[in-house]
């Protein structure tokens, strides 16, 4: 696995630095300071949610965990930790590069700056300072919570949102237990602004860990 | 009420009735021949020995004869008798009595056991019944013990022998009724000699409980034990008699069951034994083909890196990512049967939106759907199901999977579902040539493929997907089967059952002004 990611990596221009274990990783990456962290979570010597939080202890470097299906609460566990995003195995190339893509630049933002006020992806097109949103140039309207949802997935498009982070971001902390609010304002979502809400192009259902937003790839 | 309250008040009884008919034959005195009076009296000990025992009847036939001498026959008022034709009547008196009693009694007798022999047959059949409506060991007991504590006040207990058919009296229930070195006694000596003992008995009469052994054809796989809550009173003969029929009763329904049990255990050993054979070879063929497709392109890849035209490279990469696509598919279900087989399937249900599952499903199989048109409408009403996501969109992958395998290309598929009364139903149709009638059970069997399958291209499926789904919706609480079709197509159907408490409601919003 690490030979096939070090030889495509190194492929498409990265400089790709190689650790065994969980001790060499968490040295490499106080020492190398790299730009993205991939983690696999089936480590020899140690828990890859160890790491996860050893390394978010002192830096912000992106981290991507990959993991095996069927980890599904590893991966949430990752996440919530504070991973950015996670690949689950067996995955293709051009995935790989478009999460290092988008945990780049999200890293590349100074904390705490504004999003781009327009988003824009396939048909959709949100104004997050007007408080719009229009699906093929039409405007649609959006209860207030459903436009809250949008717009906590619009803030961090393109990467993976556990139910835990949207919950807490929409509804707030006593509402952890209320899976479904998040589940029923999603269908809603994409029935409003989906062109076939079962087949989602946009709002992306990542299985048992949460949602996904699809970046455009004319998004300013 | 005990026998001796039943004892005095047959006699006070008896006494009362001739009584009430010497008041009658005074007031009735003056118009009444002495005869009349005979009659009048004799009448009365007949209705007494009818009704009552024969201690009752004759202590009324003496009485009466004595009524009738003193207060009736001349010289009044004393037991002389003047005329010796009335010690005849005496003697008939008597004599009347006494058969009548002779005769009821037996009649009463015949009579009770009669009834004795219908109420142990109603109960016999009762329980029977009720034996033979549970599966459960467990609940056998607990009905056996049931009705034989209905026959007598008291408490019953019922000791089978343990698996591996060893006697349990090595080691004492800790129950206050075995408590009793007599009683452990009398259930010892009922287990090894298959007769009963204890109370009643003529063996270890002493005890405090009745021990009958629970005898089969073949063995005493136990005993039943019952501890009348009055031990000085006993059990009854008839009592005694139903118990020992229930439990001859219940011994043949315990060897049944635990006969029963151990086919099935073999049957599952020779099933699972099957089930290595079929996953062998079954591995051994499928996990074989795209192996030797993958090695094959590789090494024409590495061998042949000069030789190969752009377009033969990527013909051959898109085989090995191809084939290795197919092998993780084959692995994934693989190690979900191995999950559903042993037990280890959790499911973690939360309470959502079918849509959700069903889209997912569908994004995994887009690029092998490309030649079926889906219609997938749900309906924005149904409600949500408490499901786990990963299963039932597993649940639906394996169904579509099916499609594409089994169908010709172009083949339409239809995915609908709709409320029931407390489930939500879920159809994935399609239409293709259907399947064979009498294969709707033996596609769900593990390595099981529709002899259909075989007339549409390379099937290539591990025959475990219907398997599996059949595991995850079971797990869920659900059915899935599939539903008999009209002529062309086929349409597998599987309910997802609305059970547990209802999530809170979700709040209703106005829209944004």
């Amino acid at each position: 696995m690490r030979r096939f990611l070090g030889a495509t990596l190194r492929a498409h221009g990265y400089q790709v630095v190689e650790a065994a274990s969980a001790r060499e990783g968490l040295a490499q990456a106080s020492g190398r300071n790299p730009d993205v962290i991939l983690l696999d979570l089936g480590l020899p010597d140690l828990d890859g949610l160890e790491v996860a939080r050893e390394i978010r202890r002192t830096a912000r470097t992106p981290i991507i965990v990959i993991s095996a299906r069927g980890q599904e609460q590893d991966k949430v566990a990752a996440l919530d930790l504070g991973a950015d995003d996670y690949l689950t195995k067996p995955f293709g190339v051009p995935e790989l590069l478009a999460r290092m893509r988008v945990a780049i630049r999200h890293s590349a933002l100074p904390p705490g700056s504004l999003p781009a006020p327009i988003f824009q992806s396939g048909e959709l097109r949100v104004d997050l300072i007007r408080r719009k949103v229009f699906r093929d140039g039409q405007e649609t309207r959006l209860t207030p919570t459903e436009y809250k949802l949008l717009a906590a997935l619009v803030r961090q498009a393109g990467r993976v949102m556990t139910h835990r982070q949207l919950l807490q971001e929409v509804w707030g902390s006593n509402y952890q237990e209320q899976g479904h609010y998040l589940r029923v304002y999603m269908a809603q979502l994409r029935r409003k602004l989906e062109m076939d809400p079962t087949r989602p192009r946009l709002f992306i259902t990542e299985p048992g860990v949460g949602y996904r937003l699809r970046e455009g790839e004319s998004s300013v | 009420m005990t026998s001796r309250q039943l004892w005095i008040r047959e006699y006070a009884w008896a006494t009362g009735i001739i009584g009430l008919t010497t008041g009658l034959a005074l007031a009735l005195r003056p118009y009444l021949q002495i005869t009349d009076v005979a009659m009048l009296l004799l009448l009365a000990v007949v209705f007494v020995a009818y009704r009552h025992r024969r201690g009752p009847a004759v202590t009324a036939s003496l009485l009466s004869i004595a009524v009738f001498d003193f207060l009736f026959v001349p010289p009044y008022y004393t037991f002389n008798v003047h005329n010796a034709a009335f010690y005849l009547t005496f003697a008939v008196m008597l004599g009347v009595a006494l058969s009548m009693s002779q005769l009821t009694g037996r009649i009463r007798e015949q009579a009770e056991e009669a009834s004795e022999r219908e109420h142990q047959a109603r109960t016999l059949y009762a329980m029977s019944q009720e034996l033979a409506d549970t599966a459960r060991a467990q609940d056998q007991v607990a009905i056996v013990t049931k009705h034989i504590s209905n026959v007598a006040p008291g408490q019953a207990r019922i000791l089978l022998d343990d698996e591996e058919g060893k006697s349990r009296f090595s080691r004492w229930p800790e129950d206050p009724v075995f408590e009793s070195v007599a009683v452990r006694v009398a259930a010892t000596w009922a287990y090894e000699r298959g007769e009963s003992a204890g109370l009643g008995t003529g063996h270890c009469a002493e005890a405090e409980a009745l021990v009958v052994p629970l005898r089969s054809p073949t063995h005493v796989s136990g005993v039943v034990l019952v501890q009348p809550s009055d031990p000085d009173a006993g059990l009854t003969q008839p009592a005694r008699r139903l118990i020992e029929a229930l439990a001859d009763q219940a011994a043949i329904f315990f060897e049944r069951a635990s006969l029963s049990e151990r086919h099935q255990e073999a049957r599952a050993e020779i099933q699972s034994e099957q089930l290595r054979t079929a996953l062998l070879s079954s591995l051994s063929h499928d996990l074989r083909t795209p192996l030797g497709s993958i090695e094959g392109a590789a090494s024409s890849l590495l061998q042949g890196s000069g030789l190969l035209s752009a377009e033969s490279r990527r013909e051959l990469a898109e085989t090995i990512l191809e084939e290795s696509r197919r092998m993780t598919r084959l692995i994934a279900n693989l190690l979900d049967m191995v999950r559903v087989e042993s037990g280890a399937l959790t499911v973690q249900k939360e309470w959502q939106p079918l849509e959700e599952a069903l889209g997912v499903a569908l994004l995994r199989v887009e690029d092998r759907l490309a030649d079926h048109p889906v219609d997938a409408r749900l309906p924005a009403t149904l409600p949500l199901v408490p499901i786990d996501e990963l299963l039932i969109e597993q649940v639906f992958i394996n169904l579509l999977e099916n499609v594409i395998r089994h169908t010709a290309s172009g083949t339409p598929i239809r995915i609908s579902a709709w409320a029931a009364a407390d489930a939500v139903v879920v159809e994935v149709a399609d239409q293709g040539c259907g399947i064979p009638p009498g294969e709707a059970e033996t596609i769900f069997r593990k390595f099981q493929r529709s002899s259909s399958a075989d007339r549409i291209g390379p099937a290539g499926g591990s025959g475990l997907g219907l398997t599996i789904c059949r595991g995850i919706i079971t797990a869920h609480g659900g059915r899935i089967w599939l539903e008999p079709t009209d002529g062309r197509g086929a349409a597998f159907r599987f309910t997802l059952p609305l059970d547990g408490s209802a999530p809170r409601e979700v709040p209703a919003e106005a829209l944004e002004s």
